[in-house]
């Protein structure tokens, strides 16, 4: 009886382990959490480009085939062989490459004024930039779809690029202001001193130092552009004058859906997002202004 | 190398704004050391910015050796600016932040390599010179900062308080290394800072400025033995100097102060022939700390107090001492001198009774609530006018250089 009462564990220990164990577990309830919504999130794009793989025969089978378990690339040839394919992706490209480096341009030029220049109505000007983005695009799209014809620009690539800019510039503006704000303004004072002039201190100095905003606003820019669908499907009727997301939208017919070369034709307009996504995104590189200035 | 000088120089703001600089004419010679110090506000650091061409003239014109510069762009003034926050370029590692100046104005490369290496060796910093300014210390990037305006080799430096975001260490450290490389360089320098310590101790000549005016301009030594105004007289020292109303009765040969009375010598009164002016008027006494001593063994007037609180400070101990006097109400003073109410004082006792710092040596035992006589020599007293402020001239010293009521 004594050794027993001797090996006896002091009360403290388990009093110290319970909350480390409850934590534990609290924390692993977080992670399945969290895993849940990664796999909520990862599926569709999964089966997506799984089917695009996948014949017909095995698409429309009652019992879902997780794996393509005979991969065909024949959706592929077949979505580009699609009519229009090929006047849709250069359309694309017109329109997200224009809008990007429009937006980048304008909105850089607009986001100097509002960050480094005083001037009669700034501030309801910057609170009017955030508000015009409240308005949804719903209520928006019939008024704009009349001014638009009557200035001639439906269906034109111009109209829609035109459309994308005002929907883009409000954030991209507002996005790099805060960065434009985030260097200050004695490393311009001190490039003027040290020989360059305003336009240098501001090339030399201002614009790597906003590099990283202004790859932020390139890729919303891109995404937004290349993913839009209400108004070009609103806007371009002219199939050879569509974008590809309307272009997708053609697998839908009357008499059905072509799931194959639809899931083909989704994740061949996925991918330029994501070339593009990883071209840019090592140069966010948040934080560059660090050491500056004494923080 | 070049001298800079200010001729009536005025800085207004758009918007009704009181000006920041008014009417400021200064002239800091060929390798001479200036300060500019003044309260937070006065004006110091836009009159730097002027000479930088960072901000326009409103009115006056600036001359960097025989150039009139007003409307000249920064890069063509030929001078270098270290900032406050040191304005590091935080894409560029400390050669490159080094060698930037030298690159805009097109030296040949080898000759920048040479030259950024040499500022490097001699400012330490020889191993970071691939470093980004965000992996170097707070007194790593403040050497970077200087090495940036010393290699560039220009006519005149400006400073904007480059010490004040070190610590207290590092701050002591730098400002005798500033000072030793402005003596070895012999560059003009206009150096701004808030810390009359630092002016004090880094100028040749300091020049103290309030609401966008010129007060004084002298040495420091100079500066602390003549204030030419109370402002100048409550700013300049730490701890500050004492001060408070006193009277001067009939005759003029003697002060009253409070109940006591502080007879004036002959000499005193010889030397400050706008004295008799005063006789029966009251005027701002002022004496400083260590002038004021424990009257045992000291000839001089005495004045009767009470020990409020004694601060040792190792080598010496400050003592508060109440006396009956009146205190000095002026909008002029530095806060640092007005006069906090004593802790135990009924009202009346707070209309006529002054806190008095002294400088004591460190043997005296002196404690709080203790009865004290100090002794104050009236050879050492500094008198101004209570309507202007203004120092009462003497004849050695018959108006103080450049001094603004």
């Amino acid at each position: 009886m004594s050794s027993v009462t001797q090996i006896a564990p002091t009360p403290v220990a388990p009093v110290v382990t319970r909350p480390r164990s409850r934590r534990r577990l609290h924390k692993a309830g977080w992670n399945a959490l969290a895993l849940a919504v990664l796999l909520v999130m990862v599926f569709p794009v999964y089966w997506m480009v799984s089917t695009a793989f996948k014949p017909g025969h095995d698409i429309l089978s009652y019992t879902p085939q997780w794996f393509p378990a005979h991969p065909t690339l024949s959706n592929f040839t077949d979505a580009m062989h699609q009519q229009f394919f090929w006047d849709a992706v250069k359309n694309s490209l017109i329109v997200v490459s224009i809008v990007v480096a429009l937006s980048l341009v304008l909105a850089f030029l607009a986001a100097l004024a509002l960050a480094k220049f005083n001037f009669y109505g700034r501030g309801p000007f910057i609170v009017i930039i955030l508000g015009v983005q409240m308005v949804p695009l719903a209520a928006l799209i019939i008024p704009l779809y009349i001014m638009m014809s009557r200035l001639g620009q439906v269906d034109k690539l111009s109209g829609v690029i035109v459309m994308y800019l005002t929907f883009v510039l409000p954030f991209a503006v507002w996005t790099l202001r805060g960065f434009l704000l985030g260097v200050p303004k004695e490393l311009e004072e001190s490039a003027m001193v040290d020989g360059t002039t305003r336009f240098g201190a501001f090339v030399r100095i201002l614009l790597p130092l906003v590099g990283p905003g202004l790859v932020a606003t390139s890729i919303f820019a891109f995404i937004q552009a290349w993913n839009e669908f209400i108004i070009a499907y609103v806007f371009l009727h002219t199939p050879e004058k569509q974008t590809l997301m309307v272009w997708l939208a053609s697998f839908t017919t009357l008499r059905g859906t072509d799931w194959g070369p639809l899931m083909a034709g989704a994740t061949l307009c996925s991918l330029p997002v994501i070339v593009f996504f990883l071209l840019v995104q090592r140069r966010i590189a948040f934080g560059l202004t660090a050491g500056a200035v004494k923080g | 190398m070049a001298e800079i000088r200010f001729v009536d120089v005025s800085k207004v703001y758009g918007g009704g704004h009181a000006p920041a600089v008014r009417d400021l004419n200064l002239e800091v010679g060929e390798g001479e050391f200036v300060v500019l110090v003044g309260p937070s506000g006065c004006g110091k650091t836009t009159a730097l910015r002027m000479v930088a061409g960072l901000e326009e003239i409103s009115a006056g014109e600036i001359r960097i050796g025989d150039r009139v510069v007003n409307e000249l762009a920064p890069r063509d003034r030929d001078i270098a600016m270290v900032f406050q926050n040191y304005a590091l370029y935080p894409h560029k590692t400390v050669y490159e932040n080094l060698a930037f100046g030298l690159r805009m104005r097109k030296v040949p490369k080898a000759e920048q390599r040479q030259r950024v290496e040499e500022i490097a060796r001699v400012l330490g910093l020889g191993e970071m010179l691939n470093r980004r300014p965000a992996h170097l210390s707070g007194g790593q990037r403040q050497r970077v900062a200087m090495g940036r305006a010393i290699v560039r080799e220009p006519k005149a430096f400006l400073m904007d308080e480059p010490l004040s975001n070190l610590d207290a260490k590092l701050r002591v450290q730098m400002r005798a290394e500033i000072a030793r490389i402005q003596q070895t360089l012999k560059v003009t320098t206009l150096y701004v800072t808030h810390d009359q310590v630092e002016a004090m101790t880094m100028g040749d000549r300091v020049a103290v400025m309030r609401d966008g005016l010129l007060q004084q301009v002298d040495t420091p030594q100079r500066l602390y033995d003549a204030p030419g105004n109370l402002f100048v007289a409550s700013f300049v020292g730490s701890p500050p100097m004492n001060l408070f109303e006193a009277e001067l009765d009939r005759d003029g040969s003697r002060l009253v102060v409070g109940s006591s009375h502080v007879d004036l010598p002959r000499d005193v009164t010889a030397e400050r022939p706008g004295l008799r002016a005063y006789a029966g008027r009251r005027l701002a006494v002022g004496i400083r700390p260590e002038e004021v001593r424990e009257a045992s063994g000291w000839d001089g007037a005495r004045l009767r107090g009470r020990i409020l609180l004694v601060e040792a400070l190792g080598a010496e101990q400050l003592v508060h001492i109440q006396i009956a006097a009146t205190p000095l109400e002026r909008a002029d003073l530095v806060d640092a001198a007005g006069q906090p109410p004593g802790p135990s004082l009924g009202v009346e006792d707070l209309e006529r009774s002054v806190t008095l710092l002294g400088r004591f040596d460190r043997h005296l035992l002196l404690s709080p609530d203790e009865a004290v006589e100090v002794a104050i020599d009236p050879r050492l007293l500094h008198l101004f006018d209570l309507e202007t402020g203004l120092a009462i001239p003497t004849v050695d010293v018959p108006v103080a250089a450049g001094v603004v009521a």
